[in-house]
C-alpha cells in the first residue's frame, strides 16, 4: 500500500490509487461520487471521474474491488443494515420494544419475537433500560422512516453471530464510531489483521486477566462497548471499569499498539488486579 | 404565449394547457422557453414574456398619503410597494450619550467649515459642493436616525398569513434597505440637525436669529472665532421609512428600495428651531418654509437571477469545471445542461427556479459625465456570474439608472 | 499578529464543530453543525429530493436583530450550493448549522456584517467537514478594504474598515470559482477587478491546478493561501484520527 492519500470534498481520487481488479466492478463506499464529464477534453480519455464528498483517507481494498472514504471517526452513528448495535430499551408496546440508538436519533423498533426461540409465551420481558446487542434490520427510506432492529436472522431463527440478544450485567462504555468499527475488526479477525487495525489492548487484556476469569465484550457500531467480567468474582466491577478505562483512554488519545500495552498495565496495576 | 409551440409536439391526447405545464414542470416550462427548438424561429424569451435582460414595466406615485412626510408607491410589475416617511423630533438631551459624543464632534473642525462656508446656500446647489468636504454623517448611525422598516403584508403572496411574526425574508429586506441608506450616505445628516443658536449680542438678536436660517450664516461670518460655542444642535429629525409590500411577484428589494428612494425625494421637513424660552423644539407651519431633504445622487438598484438548465437534471452530476478551464468555454458552445440565462428582475415565478441571484447598486456621478460608481455589489449561491459577466451586468443596471432616473424625474 | 488559526471537533456532542479565529479582523466563531436530522412538521413545504439548510449566527455580545437574518440567508445560499442535499440519507432531512459570535466587536443595528462573513464562512466549512455532510467542493473567503486612495488592505481591523471607501467580502470554491461577493461602499469596476486578482490569490495562492486534481500550493507575499488552512486543518485532524492506519502502512 502506497502512502494513505486524503481527499477534501471535490478532489479527484487519481487512477492509479484505485484497485485494478480488471473485470470486476468497482464497489463505491461512502464519501465518493461519480461524475460524467460534460465536456470531454482531449487531455482526459475517461468519460467519468470520481470525486471526493468527505474529508478522509481513501481506503481501498482489492479483494472486494471496493474503494471509500473513512472519514472523520468521531461522526455520529447512522444505522445501516447489517450492523451490529447495543440499543436501550426505552419502552415496549404490544408487538414492539422501543429501543434508543443514538440519543438525538428517534426511537428504533425492535419485534418483541425476534428472538432466538421466541414466542409468545417464551420472550423476554425486557423493560426500559434494558440493553440488547442487535442487528439492523432495515433503515426505511425517506425522513421520518423507522430503524427496525432484529436479534435473531429470520431465515434461520438462529441468533447470529452469536451473542445477540439481551445483554445481562455488565457495563457500557461510549466511544467514538471510528473507535468501535476498530474493535469489531481487531475482535473478529486473526492476529495479522489486528495489525492493521492497529489494537491490542483486547489481546493484552485478554492475556492478563486470563487467571481472573476473563471477560466478555460486545462492541455496538454505534459507538458503544459493553463489558462483563461476572466469572472474575470479587474483582468484577473493578475489572469491568479497568477494561472500559482501557478502551476509552485508547480511543481518546489515540494510543498506538506500544502506549496501549503500557497503559493495560498501568491501569491494572492501580487499580490493584492482579494478573 | 409562446408555450403553445413548445408543447405542442406532444400527442393530442396528453397535451396540457400552458399554465398547467407551468405548475406540474416549472423548470422545464421555462427552459423550454429560454431554448426554442432551432427550427421554431423563435427567439428564446421568457415564460413571462420578457428578454432576458428587460426589466418590468416601472410606475411610481409620490404624496399620496398625505399624513406622512413623503410616500411613494412603487409598481414593478406585480409586485407592489409602498413607502412613508414620518419624521420626528429627537431631543439630544433625549439621548443617552449624547454628552460624550457632542464634546468629541465640536472638536471636528470640518464639519462647521462646511455650515459656515459662505459659497453655499443650505438646501440647494450642494450637489456640487459636497466633494471638497468629507461630510460627517457619524450622527446618522450612531443615534440611529433612519428607521426603515419593512413589512410582507398578509396576503401579498401565497403562505403570508395573518398573524405571523416577520418573516426571515421581511428582516433580511429590512437590513438590506438599512445598511444600503447607511453605507451609500444617501441622507444628509445636516439635513435632519436642529440648531440652536445661542444669542451673544442682545435682546434684538433674540428675536432675529430665528426668522432666517440665512441669517445663521451672516452672523457666524461675522463673529467668526467664538461662533464655535453660539451654536449648538438642539434636536434631531428621525425618519421612520416604513415599506409595505402589498403584492409580492418577485424582486421585492428592487422595489423596496425605489419606493424608499422616490418617498425620500419626496420628503419635506417643516422649519424648526430650538426655542429657549418653551426649552423645547417650535416648527414652522408655513409650508412655504418646509424644505426637502437634498440626496447625495440616485443610488439605483437592479437584480437578477441566473437560471441554468441542469437543475432538473441534477440526478446526474456532471463535473464542475474548474473556474480556469470555464472561462474558456464560449457561450455559445455551451450546449445542453451546460447553458444558463441570466434574467433581469425575476417575478416570483423564476425566483423560485433559479438559485444564483445577483444585485447592483450603482449611482451615475453627475459631475464626472455620468460616471458610473457601484455602491453595492453583491452576488451569491451559484458559479454562473464571474468577472466578464458582472462586467455585463454593470452595464446592463447601468441603463436601468436612466430609466429609473427618467422616471423618479417625472413624478 | 499571525495568520487565521482554525480547529476542528472542539464540541463533542455536535455531529461536527469548528472554531476559527482570525486575529487580523478579531473575529472569533464557534460553529456546530448536526446533520442529518429529523425536521420538525413542515415537511410538505420542503423540495422533497432535497435536505432543508438551516443557518443560526448568534451574536456574542449584542441582542440578535435583522442583521443575522440576512447574514443568515447569504450563508444558506452559499452554502446549499456547495452542500449535496441529494445524497444518501439527506434528502427531507435537515442540516442545521449553528454559528457563534465568540469574540470580536459586536455589530450594532444596521451595521455591515461584512467583516465578520469570511470567518463565519470558513467556520462553516470546516464544520461540515468535519460533520462528514457531503460536499461538491470546499470555499475559502476572504475580506479587502479599499481606502479612498484605492490602496487595498487585506482583512482590515474593524476600525479600518469603518474608514474605508469600500469593503469587499469574495468566497472561492476549491476549484477558483467565485461563490460569493458581497462589496459596498462607492467603487468602481476596475477596482473590483484589482480586488478579485488579490483575494484570488489570498485565497488560492498563485498556483495552477495539476492535471491530476492535485492542488500545488505555492507560498505567497500574503503568507499560506487560506485554501491551504482548510486543507492542512483537517488533513492534520485526520492524520490525529487515523494515526493507527498510517502509522502502520
Amino acid at each position: 500500500m502506497s502512502s494513505p492519500l486524503i481527499l477534501l470534498p471535490g478532489d479527484e481520487v487519481p487512477t492509479d490509487y484505485l484497485p485494478s481488479n480488471g473485470s470486476a466492478p468497482l464497489r463505491l463506499g461512502p464519501g465518493l461520487r461519480l461524475l460524467s464529464q460534460a465536456h470531454p477534453t482531449p487531455a482526459s480519455t475517461s468519460k467519468h471521474v470520481l470525486t471526493a464528498t468527505q474529508a478522509g483517507i481513501l481506503s481501498t481494498d482489492n479483494k472486494r474491488n471496493a474503494v471509500s472514504i473513512l472519514s472523520s471517526s468521531n461522526r455520529r452513528y447512522i444505522p445501516t443494515p447489517n450492523d451490529l448495535v447495543i440499543a436501550q430499551v426505552h419502552h415496549s408496546s404490544v408487538d414492539y420494544f422501543y429501543c434508543m440508538i443514538t440519543p438525538q436519533s428517534p426511537h428504533a423498533v425492535l419485534g418483541q419475537l425476534s428472538f432466538e426461540g421466541a414466542t409468545k409465551k417464551t420472550r423476554p420481558m425486557l423493560r426500559g433500560g434494558d440493553l440488547v446487542y442487535a442487528r439492523v434490520l432495515s433503515t426505511g427510506l425517506g425522513a421520518g422512516a423507522e430503524v427496525e432492529l432484529a436479534c435473531v436472522n429470520l431465515a434461520t431463527g438462529k441468533s447470529e453471530p452469536g451473542g445477540l440478544g439481551p445483554l445481562n450485567g455488565g457495563m457500557v462504555f461510549d466511544i467514538s464510531t471510528g473507535m468501535a468499527a476498530r474493535l469489531i475488526r481487531a475482535s473478529s479477525a486473526s492476529a495479522e489483521q489486528q495489525q492493521v487495525a492497529g489494537l491490542v489492548v483486547l489481546d493484552e487484556l485478554g492475556k492478563k486477566l486470563e487467571k481472573a476469569g476473563g471477560f466478555e465484550i460486545a462492541v455496538g457500531r454505534n459507538g458503544k462497548v459493553w463489558v462483563d467480567c461476572s466469572n472474575s468474582e470479587d474483582h468484577a466491577v473493578r475489572t469491568t471499569v479497568a477494561i472500559g478505562r482501557c478502551l476509552t483512554t485508547i480511543d481518546e488519545h489515540n494510543l498506538n499498539p506500544t502506549d496501549q500495552r503500557k497503559l493495560v498495565t498501568r491501569v491494572l496495576r492501580e487499580m490493584k488486579i492482579e494478573s | 404565449m409562446a408555450s403553445s409551440a413548445a408543447v405542442s409536439t406532444a400527442p393530442p391526447a396528453l397535451s396540457l394547457p400552458p399554465s398547467q405545464f407551468a405548475r406540474l414542470q416549472p423548470h422545464a416550462y421555462l427552459l423550454a422557453h429560454l431554448s426554442p427548438p432551432a427550427s421554431s424561429q423563435q427567439p428564446s424569451i421568457r415564460a413571462n414574456g420578457r428578454a432576458p435582460s428587460q426589466f418590468r414595466v416601472t410606475s411610481t406615485n409620490t404624496g399620496s398619503l398625505t399624513h406622512t412626510n413623503g410616500s411613494s408607491v412603487v409598481r414593478l410589475g406585480d409586485t407592489t410597494a409602498v413607502c412613508g416617511i414620518k419624521a420626528e423630533i429627537l431631543h439630544t438631551e433625549d439621548i443617552a450619550s449624547w454628552s460624550v459624543s457632542h464634546s468629541s464632534s465640536s472638536s471636528t473642525p470640518n464639519k462647521r467649515r462646511k455650515l459656515t462656508n459662505p459659497t453655499e446656500k443650505p438646501g440647494e446647489d450642494r450637489q456640487d459642493g459636497s466633494d471638497e468636504v468629507e461630510d460627517d454623517d457619524s450622527y446618522i448611525e450612531d443615534f440611529s436616525l433612519l428607521v426603515p422598516n419593512l413589512s410582507l403584508s398578509t396576503g401579498c403572496a401565497p403562505g403570508f398569513i395573518p398573524g405571523a411574526p416577520p418573516s426571515a425574508l421581511a428582516q433580511s429586506l429590512s437590513h438590506r434597505v438599512l445598511s444600503l441608506l447607511h453605507s451609500s450616505r444617501l441622507v444628509r445628516s445636516e439635513d435632519l440637525e436642529i440648531w440652536y443658536q445661542r444669542p451673544n449680542l442682545g435682546p434684538e438678536e433674540l428675536e432675529r436669529h430665528n426668522e432666517d436660517e440665512q441669517m445663521d450664516v451672516d452672523v457666524e461670518q461675522d463673529g467668526s472665532g467664538s461662533v464655535g460655542e453660539t451654536r449648538e444642535i438642539k434636536a434631531f429629525w428621525v425618519l421612520y421609512i416604513d415599506i409595505m409590500i402589498i403584492s409580492l411577484a418577485g424582486n421585492p428589494f428592487d422595489a423596496a428600495w425605489t419606493a424608499v428612494l422616490a418617498a425620500l425625494r419626496d420628503t419635506k421637513l417643516p422649519r424648526a428651531w430650538w426655542h429657549a424660552d418653551n426649552e423645547t423644539v417650535i416648527c414652522s407651519d408655513l409650508v412655504s418654509e418646509a424644505r426637502r431633504l437634498s440626496l447625495r445622487g440616485l443610488p439605483v438598484a437592479s437584480s437578477f437571477r441566473v437560471f441554468e438548465a441542469d437543475a432538473a437534471s441534477g440526478w446526474r452530476a456532471v463535473i464542475v469545471p474548474d473556474a480556469e478551464e470555464e472561462r474558456k468555454i464560449a457561450e455559445s458552445d455551451r450546449k445542453g445542461i451546460q447553458r444558463r440565462w441570466v434574467l433581469a428582475d425575476p417575478d416570483g415565478y423564476e425566483e423560485g427556479l433559479a438559485q444564483e441571484r445577483v444585485c447592483l447598486v450603482i449611482d451615475k456621478d453627475q459631475r464626472q459625465n455620468g460616471k458610473v460608481v457601484i455602491v453595492k455589489m453583491e452576488k451569491n449561491g451559484g458559479f454562473a456570474v464571474d468577472r466578464k459577466e458582472l462586467k455585463e451586468l454593470v452595464a446592463v443596471s447601468a441603463q436601468r439608472w436612466e430609466e429609473i432616473n427618467k422616471i423618479l424625474g417625472q413624478c | 499578529m499571525g495568520g487565521p488559526t482554525a480547529s476542528l471537533h472542539p464540541l463533542s456532542r455536535a455531529d461536527g464543530s469548528a472554531s476559527y479565529r482570525c486575529p487580523a479582523t478579531g473575529s472569533n466563531v464557534l460553529g456546530s453543525v448536526n446533520a442529518p436530522i429529523e425536521l420538525p412538521g413542515r415537511r410538505d413545504a420542503l423540495k422533497p429530493e432535497d435536505a432543508t439548510i438551516e443557518v443560526f449566527v448568534k451574536p456574542g455580545t449584542a441582542p440578535g436583530g435583522v442583521g443575522e437574518r440576512h447574514i443568515e440567508g447569504i450563508l444558506r445560499d452559499a452554502l446549499s450550493r456547495i452542500i449535496l442535499g441529494r445524497e444518501k440519507g439527506y434528502p427531507r432531512r435537515g442540516v442545521v448549522i449553528t454559528l457563534a459570535i465568540v469574540g470580536g466587536d459586536s455589530i450594532g443595528r444596521g451595521a455591515s456584517y461584512l467583516p465578520i462573513l469570511p470567518a463565519l464562512l470558513h467556520t462553516s466549512i470546516l464544520a461540515l467537514l468535519s460533520a462528514s455532510v457531503p460536499l461538491s467542493m470546499s470555499i475559502s473567503a476572504t475580506i479587502l478594504a479599499v481606502d479612498s486612495s484605492g490602496k487595498i488592505i487585506r482583512e482590515p481591523s474593524s476600525a479600518d474598515a469603518a474608514a474605508t471607501a469600500s469593503l469587499h467580502v469574495l468566497a472561492f470554491t476549491s476549484k477558483g470559482h467565485l461563490l460569493l461577493n458581497e462589496s459596498e461602499g462607492a467603487f468602481n469596476f476596475d477596482t473590483w477587478e484589482r480586488v478579485y486578482e488579490r483575494a484570488l490569490t489570498i485565497c488560492h495562492g498563485t498556483s495552477a491546478l495539476g492535471s491530476d486534481g492535485d492542488v500545488a500550493m505555492t507560498e505567497t507575499v500574503d503568507s499560506q493561501p487560506l485554501e491551504g488552512l482548510v486543507r492542512d486543518t483537517v488533513e492534520d485532524r485526520i492524520h490525529v484520527e487515523y494515526a493507527w492506519k498510517i502509522d502502520a502502512a
